[in-house]
């Protein structure tokens, strides 16, 4: 076997036990498995965002937080105050998240490190503040709820996220198609700039590579990923919250993103699956369970810096008897 | 007469109170290998950091080909065909041989592109592949750049220079660290390629600049001390006094 058709059979695995899951899951477990596993989806596409930066260009940003609020308050205003349908609703909150991204992109990336941690967090904090005291728009502390409109309505046929199967393939739907762009991305020419970039950002000037339109286009990429997630939790959830804005949801991306694996682009499914199972199962046992999550996340940087994905992948390599480290980035 | 190849007009580098490039004024012509020698601080790294964009210059104007580029972004300056390799040799380490020479062949075509395969870019792997053949990487391709010997890593960054199809080559101490069959290797392949290519080397190795070079430019203390013929500088009383005579390397 080789490790092509190894990683081939783990994708294969991962995609049909998602479209299975409504039917699978509950023969095992609870049936509110299955609303969690979908909400493990969403969640994985912020760990994806933070890992496109991080994982592919070398930027760790503590902000995505950011434009997974935009493209939920995006949703929730667009059908709560100006009246958009679904797909204006869901296109409204991406695109703002998308814009918002171009814009605080075009400064942060100017920077690298810490810097540029820093500037990614103070955006975020900024927007936060600025959503909890705009309480017309935002409805402040209390969020944005709205009704769900019809995804598809043609005569008497209606389509509606109230179906749960409706709402769950909906979601799959949109994740996979993230996950798809994702890994389009990541093996063209301008996903091997990303890693170039990452790698060595003077060497990389140096070949003509315009560095900075590179980590740019990286942070809008990740700024729409963030945001669809963002919109996929509004309509999943039927609101929107300042909460959801607020730093401490990008640091549990960045922690989801590492345990995972930075630099794979299935890590941050696995890195959220793990942590959100955790958080549900331990949370009421055990109220200082984020102590364990540290820890976890200490011993991975210290003994597993490329997480759960790169210890999946050198296992694979060694499975398959090839050579272990070799064109490490896919 | 023809447009020469690089023109130094003035340039000075200040770092705080140092002057490391001083009112330097020089040309190079087309057709051949240059050398630029001097001790150790003369200020030759910094004129190559300000000639490629990697610094900003304090004053003076630099032309190649021409066209001013002072002060251009290094990948513009890079895409008008300006290539070079660093004193401290610096590639890609996380990829393999053949994945450095593959995305230097292919910024020469433009990297936005989102939605092709990179395995699929026929140029750019055939770019890369005569490369890494060229300069005899090929048993090294699919070995990650980070595990390379140094006399590998320093071959490989005159590679990723070459793959950008570069009209001037500047090398910074290309043989620096080598073994003796290395450095001869090495020196035949810059030899070489000066055929095709303009080539200013900065090397301390004064035997293999005088067996090389069609020209020689001396520097010292941020200035142009002389600049001859290999034969004229070994004659030249101000070098012979000023570098060569209390050069122990010499
Ligand atoms: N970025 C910098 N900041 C401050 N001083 C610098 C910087 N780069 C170089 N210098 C100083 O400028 C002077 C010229 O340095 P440069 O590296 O150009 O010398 P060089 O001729 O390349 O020497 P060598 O043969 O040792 O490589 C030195 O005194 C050096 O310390
Ligand atoms: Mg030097």
């Amino acid at each position: 076997m080789t490790v092509q058709t190894i990683n081939r059979a783990g994708t294969l695995l991962l995609v049909v036990f998602t479209l299975t899951a409504p039917w699978v899951l509950p023969l095992f477990v609870d049936s509110f498995w299955v609303d969690i596993y979908s909400e493990i989806l969403i969640w994985s596409l912020l760990a994806a965002s933070v890992n496109l930066l991080f994982g592919y260009v070398g930027l760790l940003s503590f902000g995505q937080a950011l434009y997974f609020g935009m493209g939920m308050y995006g949703v929730a205003i667009g059908i709560a105050k100006l009246g958009f349908g679904f797909w204006g609703g869901f296109g409204f909150g991406v695109v703002l998240a998308t814009a918002m991204a171009a814009v605080a992109g075009v400064l942060a990336v100017r920077l690298t490190w810490h810097y540029f941690a820093i500037i990614t967090v103070v955006f975020s904090l900024i927007f936060y503040f600025l959503a909890l005291s705009w309480k017309p728009l935002t409805g402040g502390d209390d969020g944005l709820p709205f009704g769900m409109p019809p995804l598809i309505s043609i005569g008497d046929f209606e389509l509606t996220l109230t179906d749960p199967d409706v709402q769950y393939f909906f979601i799959v739907l949109m994740v996979g198609a993230c996950y798809a762009l994702m890994g389009r991305i990541i093996s063209s020419p301008l996903g091997r700039a990303f890693v170039t970039v990452r790698e060595n950002d003077l060497r990389a000037s140096l070949i003509g590579l315009n560095v900075y339109m590179i980590r740019l286009s990286a942070f809008i990429v990740s700024g729409f990923i963030a945001g669809v997630a963002g919109a996929l939790f509004a309509l999943f959830g039927r609101y929107a919250s300042a909460n959801f804005m607020f730093y401490h949801v990008s640091g549990e991306a960045v922690v989801w993103a590492i345990i995972g694996g930075v630099g794979t682009l299935f890590g941050p499914i696995v890195g959220t699956s793990l942590l959100i199972v955790l958080r549900e199962e331990l949370s009421h046992v055990w109220a200082h369970y984020p102590i364990l999550v540290g820890i976890v996340v200490i011993l991975t940087v210290i003994f597993a810096p490329k997480g759960i994905g790169g210890i999946w992948t050198s296992l694979v390599h060694r499975f398959a008897g090839a050579n272990a480290g070799k064109g490490g980035d896919q | 007469m023809t447009v020469p190849l690089l023109e130094i007009d003035d340039v000075t580098k200040q770092f705080g109170g140092l002057r490391a490039v001083d009112n330097t004024n020089f040309t190079l012509e087309t057709g051949k290998l240059h050398a630029i020698i001097g001790p150790n601080g003369a200020g030759k790294t910094t004129l190559f950091n300000l000639i490629t964009g990697t610094l900003p210059t304090t004053s003076g104007r630099i032309r190649f080909l021409g066209d001013d580029i002072t002060d251009e972004p290094v990948h513009k300056i890079s895409q008008r065909g300006l290539a070079r390799t660093l004193q401290i040799k610096s590639v890609f380490g996380g990829l393999t041989v053949r994945e450095n020479l593959w995305i230097a062949a292919r910024s020469r075509y433009g990297v936005f592109a989102p939605f092709m395969s990179w395995r699929r870019c026929r140029k750019s792997n055939e770019r890369a592949d005569a490369v890494c053949e060229e300069l005899g990487l090929m048993p090294h391709a699919d070995q990650l750049a980070a595990n390379l010997s140094y006399g590998d890593v320093a071959l490989l960054e005159i590679g990723l220079a070459l793959a950008t199809q570069p009209k001037l080559l500047l090398l910074d101490e290309p043989i620096c660290g080598m073994g003796p069959a290395e450095t001869e290797k090495t020196v035949a392949k810059i030899q070489d390629l000066s055929k095709r290519i303009d080539i200013v080397i900065i090397e301390h190795d004064i035997e293999v600049v005088f067996n090389i070079a069609d020209e020689i430019t001396v520097m010292a203390n941020g200035g142009v001390l002389a600049k001859g013929t290999p034969d004229e500088i070994a004659n030249d009383p101000d070098v012979r006094t000023a570098y060569l005579g209390d050069d122990d390397d010499a």
